[in-house]
């Protein structure tokens, strides 16, 4: 099932001609080339491409983490200047704190909560994200992957319009990588989110994206923008799949097949 | 010469030699036993060797016990023991450095912590840490006894000094070590600024913070004897200097020296117990 955008409601994220430039001693170079895009409510994006093209900077404009050069980032017709609590981003790595457990670490947005709104919360997402029994652990004594659902479950826990994924499972291993994938989409569904996920993995896209932002570097821009009107769950080996990864690598520059 | 000191040397070096054949386990308890051994029987024969015979007209040979041997400081502590003596110095160094210490503490982790996470606050104080940082402890004891006279203030200060700059300086790298991850998160998630303060830059700069403590605590040891030799009339460090001035009692020297080294065992392992507390244990495993 692929929520198409609805064309009566206006996007949920508009980007017009944001731009960001870096110093580098005296040399000043562009980092993202002023880009356009919308996203939809509801939508799942995938900004797809190599490092360097300046996908995660994008991502950090989104987020209010950084400021842009130029251009602007609306959502829901509201400018971004600072991170906020209604738009939650999740962090490849060191996002989770190793200080705090499980159960401490998914309760961090929600400290004006009264306690037992809080306590009923947290105990909801451990459970939609399959941690229960790991909610007094330390992030240093549970796998990657758990680690990564703590992340998402804190995300989720503070009720975000938008979720943005800096390469959520890029630290995991192949299989535990597939098996979150699916998680996502289950939550995604089921919470209604419009998510921005960056990643540098053509399969990644092609298995959760709504639609495929291809981004090339030097400078960072995109360089096109796929639909991805797939049933799921998707097959890899159906033709239909294999025509868009053939499209997406060629956009990449890169021959699929060693 | 002693032969069996000097025989209990050489089984000991033997048996040390030999114990590279036992199961790691073995050597773990053979290897710091045997070592200990040898230790003592060195220092055995090199003290009797420092030993001579005073022949004075009409009167009997002597023998001048220069250094002195293990056998010879054992009951030293016993003396010390005996009169209390041991014990007020103990306790009269321990609460120096615990004062000294624990105000460099009070002191130095909101300091560091503030250098480190405002750029102003780094601006203003980093280039005056890193001056007075390099300047001994020892060479503020004239300032100190000028300022507070041959006190405990004296001697507190003086560990004060020697604690505070290693405090300081773990602070603020902690603080500037944090992954960005950490407070960008913490923005997000909606926290203010003591919220942040308090649940994100002073958790992920802990385990860097005690380590520093630890650091500060075994120089604030150090420091507390060299005080305690010029500036003061008490302590351990005291003993050391006064059992030498009065009547040469190298025994006692050496029983001093010994509780020192053995408080300071003590005082680090004391401090090493907060790496296993569960929210900072994640800065000490190897992973």
């Amino acid at each position: 099932m692929t929520v198409a955008p609805d064309p009566n409601q206006p996007p949920k994220i508009v980007v017009r001609g944001l731009t960001k430039r870096f110093r580098r001693g005296n040399e000043e170079f562009t980092a993202l080339d002023p880009v356009d895009l919308d996203v939809a409510q509801g939508e799942l994006v995938c900004l797809l491409g190599p490092s360097g093209c300046g996908k995660s900077t994008l991502l950090n404009l989104l987020a209010g983490f950084d400021e842009a050069s130029g251009g602007t980032v609306h959502i829901d017709g509201e400018a971004v200047r600072t991170p906020d609590p209604r738009r939650v981003f999740v962090f490849q790595e060191y996002g989770i704190f190793p200080w705090a457990t499980v159960r401490e670490n998914i309760a961090l947005g929600l400290r004006r909560r009264s306690e037992s709104e809080r306590h009923e919360i947290v105990e909801r997402y451990i459970d939609l994200v399959g941690l229960r029994g790991f909610e007094n652990s330390y992030p240093g004594e549970i796998s990657g992957g758990m680690k990564q659902r703590v992340a998402v479950a804190r995300a989720l826990a503070v009720s975000p319009e938008v979720v943005f994924m800096d390469e959520p499972f890029g630290a995991l291993d192949s299989l535990t990588r597939l098996s979150m994938r699916q998680e996502l989409r289950r939550i995604w569904q089921l919470e209604r989110l419009t998510i921005v996920l960056v990643t540098h993995d053509v399969d990644e896209a092609l298995q959760l994206a709504d639609r495929v932002v291809v981004m090339t570097s030097r400078p960072g821009r995109i360089a096109a923008t796929i639909p991805v009107g797939l049933e799921h769950p998707r097959e890899p080996l159906s033709p239909a799949y294999g025509t868009l990864r053939k499209q997406l690598f060629g956009l990449l520059g890169v021959v699929d097949g060693v | 010469m002693s032969t069996p000191a000097l025989v209990t040397a050489v089984v000991a070096a033997a048996v040390i030699i030999a114990s590279r054949g036992l199961r790691q386990r073995a050597q773990a308890v053979v290897l710091p036993i045997f070592t200990g051994i040898l230790l003592f029987a060195v220092w055995h024969l090199l003290a009797q060797a420092s030993w001579y015979e005073l022949a004075m007209p009409g009167q009997p040979v002597r023998t001048i016990e220069r250094f002195p041997t293990p056998g010879r400081v054992l009951p030293a502590f016993a003396e010390l023991a005996s009169d209390g003596r041991i014990f007020r110095y103990m306790i009269a160094s321990l609460f120096r450095v615990a004062t000294g210490f624990g105000l460099a503490a009070l002191v130095g982790i909101p300091l560091g912590l503030y250098a480190g996470w405002s750029t102003r606050g780094g601006y203003a104080i980093d280039p005056y840490i890193a001056a007075l940082r390099p300047i001994s402890p020892i060479a503020w004891i004239p300032i100190s006894v000028l300022a507070f006279g041959i006190k405990d203030e004296a001697a507190i200060f003086i560990i004060f000094m020697g604690a505070f700059f290693p405090i300081v300086t773990g602070a603020a790298t902690a603080v500037r070590s944090m992954p960005i991850a950490y407070s960008r998160a913490a923005h997000n998630f909606g926290l203010r600024k003591w919220e942040l303060l308090r649940f994100v830059v002073l958790p992920a700069a802990m385990p860097q913070i005690i380590t520093s403590l630890r650091i500060a605590l075994g120089i604030g040891w150090l420091v507390v004897v060299a005080a305690e030799m010029t500036a003061i009339n008490s302590g351990l460090g005291f003993l050391v200097v006064d059992a030498r001035n009065m009547g040469m009692r190298y025994d006692l020297v050496v029983a001093g020296m010994l509780v020192i080294g053995a408080i300071g065992v003590g005082l680090d392992w004391l401090v090493r117990r907060l790496e296993r507390l569960d929210s900072v244990r994640w800065g000490f495993s190897k992973e």
